[in-house]
């Protein structure tokens, strides 16, 4: 398709705008966090702070706990993504090969399981966790967030594994590999995408968790998550807008830097077989 | 290609005999079942006893209270559990409606052949990343009443002449919430239509304009049929979130003012962990849940007819 230079002009023109207003929101986190209390508090709003006040992020840091935090949300949502991923690649590799009787009420009941709302599970999870003393410790974070993943994922990597050919396990297990050989040599590493995408979306579903997080952890300052931290900040500072914006981009970057890396392979693996 | 020496290893594990397929794939299922009757089925099951009696913060180490029907006596009685149905599909649709189309319309604005388009899908869906909660952050900055940027830009532009309270007013505090969710929610969309779109070989379109299809033909009977199954999922699946979301209402509105943004997901959390009802929430818990379940199926069954 050919366009005219007008055409092309017309089409970044678009898209240079539709960009910028769907990001505006990121662009004016960082304004916050690097304005002044005081061009915080005036009118007109500044859209470029002069100067660019960096401090703000030692200070953040130095006050508040928040690698602490940030290792809490890491353990947590390292913890429930190796747990799902290996269930659910199991899982969803049956699902996709082998006719286990159920499979079909397995598939529906996974479907199911995903309309679980987390306030309404959490309930039974916090009496659970009460009755065995569990209450506070980062294990009901792992638990609960897996519940929430591996409806998930066990459902993308079926269908990621449905569009890798048969032909291509039957041909290694000809040359001698048996069926998990086979899993892990043949299919897993053409999977690679898929398994990158599903693995991100866990990691996604784990970082973004404020249910779970509050009801469980809100009496154990030591083990709060990021986004516990930060909702803690909101509550009682609700004009320091600068240093809760700054707290806020250091908990969002590390998702958003993953995000940027893994990207191509969520957008890509979802739907790319096993051609390459 | 040697196959007599190890044809006798693929006829026990099936897969490529399709009589004998059985327990390798029970092996490899039987992680996940065990797990989830653990940690998913087991809860429900405790929420559904717990809807079933009359408890406040409840324990498993203590006999159970006797079985009573009060607690959906009460919920169906109750004006507040009703009004909560009502914001919550208010908010479903609203919300979902307005993300299909910003979702839509990104996603078929990026699929256009231009140099940066890596770069321009990496930023369009960049707020999928953006947590939840740090999304409130930025939209509460946004619409605070004396110094927020949407109340200086309506004076300015003249659309109004007054601050706008974003979180005392009950109207507008639901407007922001769907400002928000909106923001959070439309680049799940465009990630899973452009991924649709991405499916569909060139050489369809290529084939068609050979056979003298228009611009428009080509959209309406290639990608348009082809999108539709992904929209039907994606829809459901942002209805779904939508309807069950907790961290963006609670940490923006907190279901207020006066609990006009208290959607059914609110409810129940509130009841059980603000004024300690366990069992009243289970309650408004397993009805929002057979509401998610009806209505996804309902839309469900449509869906698996028209991908076929």
């Amino acid at each position: 398709m050919n366009r005219t230079r007008n055409q092309s002009l017309l089409l970044y023109a678009t898209i240079a705008a539709v960009c910028a207003f769907l990001l505006f929101p990121v662009y004016w986190l960082f304004n916050t966090a690097l304005s002044s209390s005081a061009e915080l508090q005036g009118l007109p709003p500044s859209f470029w702070p002069e100067p660019m006040h960096w401090e703000i992020f030692a200070k953040v840091v130095e006050e508040r706990a928040i690698f602490q935090w940030l290792g809490n949300s890491t353990i947590v949502a390292v913890g429930s993504v190796l747990l799902s991923m290996f269930v659910s690649v199991l899982a969803g590799y049956s699902l996709s090969r082998y006719q286990v009787r159920g499979s079909n009420s397995m598939g529906v009941f996974i479907l199911t399981a995903k309309m679980l709302p987390a306030t309404l599970m959490v309930i039974p999870l916090f009496a659970i966790f009460r009755s065995v003393g569990m209450i506070g410790s980062l294990w009901t974070l792992i638990l609960a967030h897996t519940t929430l993943i591996v409806p998930f994922t066990t459902w993308m990597l079926k269908g990621y594994f449905d569009t890798i050919p048969r032909e291509l396990e039957q041909a290694a297990m000809v040359d001698g590999c048996s069926p998990l050989g086979a899993l892990w040599r043949v299919i897993l590493p053409v999977s690679a995408p898929g398994l990158a995408a599903t693995a991100l979306y866990a990691f996604v579903l784990s970082w973004a968790d404020y249910a779970y997080a509050r009801t469980f952890l809100t009496n154990a300052q030591n083990n709060w998550t990021a986004n516990l931290g930060i909702t803690s900040m909101k509550g009682e500072y609700i004009t320091d807008w600068n240093e809760i914006a700054a707290a806020s981009v250091i908990v969002a970057a590390p998702i958003i830097i993953i995000y940027l890396f893994l990207e191509r392979h969520l957008v890509g693996g979802l739907t790319a077989g096993a051609e390459k | 290609m040697a196959i007599p020496r190890s044809q006798s290893g693929t006829t026990w594990f099936g897969l490529a005999r399709p009589s004998r397929r059985h327990w390798l794939g029970y092996i490899l299922l039987a992680p996940a079942v065990i797990l989830v009757a653990v940690i998913i089925i087991y809860p429900l099951v405790v929420s559904v006893d717990l809807s079933f009696q009359k408890v406040g913060i409840a324990r498993l180490d203590v006999a159970r209270k006797p079985f009573t029907l009060a607690n959906y006596e009460k919920l169906f009685l109750s004006p507040e559990f009703w009004k909560s149905c009502w914001i919550t599909l208010k908010l479903v649709v609203t919300v979902t409606l307005l993300s299909m189309i910003v979702g839509l319309a990104t996603a078929l604005l990026v699929n256009n052949q231009f140099r940066g388009r890596t770069m321009a899908r990496l930023f369009v869906a960049l707020p999928w990343a953006v947590p939840e909660v740090i999304a409130v952050v930025i939209f509460s900055r946004f619409l605070d009443s004396s110094f927020g940027l949407i109340n200086w830009l309506f004076i300015t532009l003249g659309v109004t002449d007054e601050l706008w309270g974003w979180f005392s007013d009950p109207t507008l505090a639901f407007w922001s919430i769907v400002m928000t969710m909106v923001w959070k929610g439309y680049p799940f969309i465009s990630i899973m239509v452009l991924a649709g779109l991405q499916s569909i070989p060139v050489d369809f379109y290529n084939a068609a304009k050979v056979d003298g299809a228009g611009v428009w033909q080509r959209f309406r009977y290639i990608t348009v049929p082809v999108l539709m199954p992904v929209l039907g999922v994606v829809t459901i699946l942002v209805m779904l979130w939508v309807f069950r979301d907790f961290a963006i209402i609670k940490v923006l509105t907190d279901g207020g003012p006066i609990k006009s943004t208290q959607t059914l997901a609110i409810l129940t959390y509130d009841q059980a962990f603000g004024f300690f009802n366990f069992g009243y929430a289970s309650a408004v818990g397993v009805i929002t849940l057979l509401i998610c379940f009806i209505a996804s199926y309902l839309m469900l069954g449509r869906q698996t007819k028209s991908m076929y």
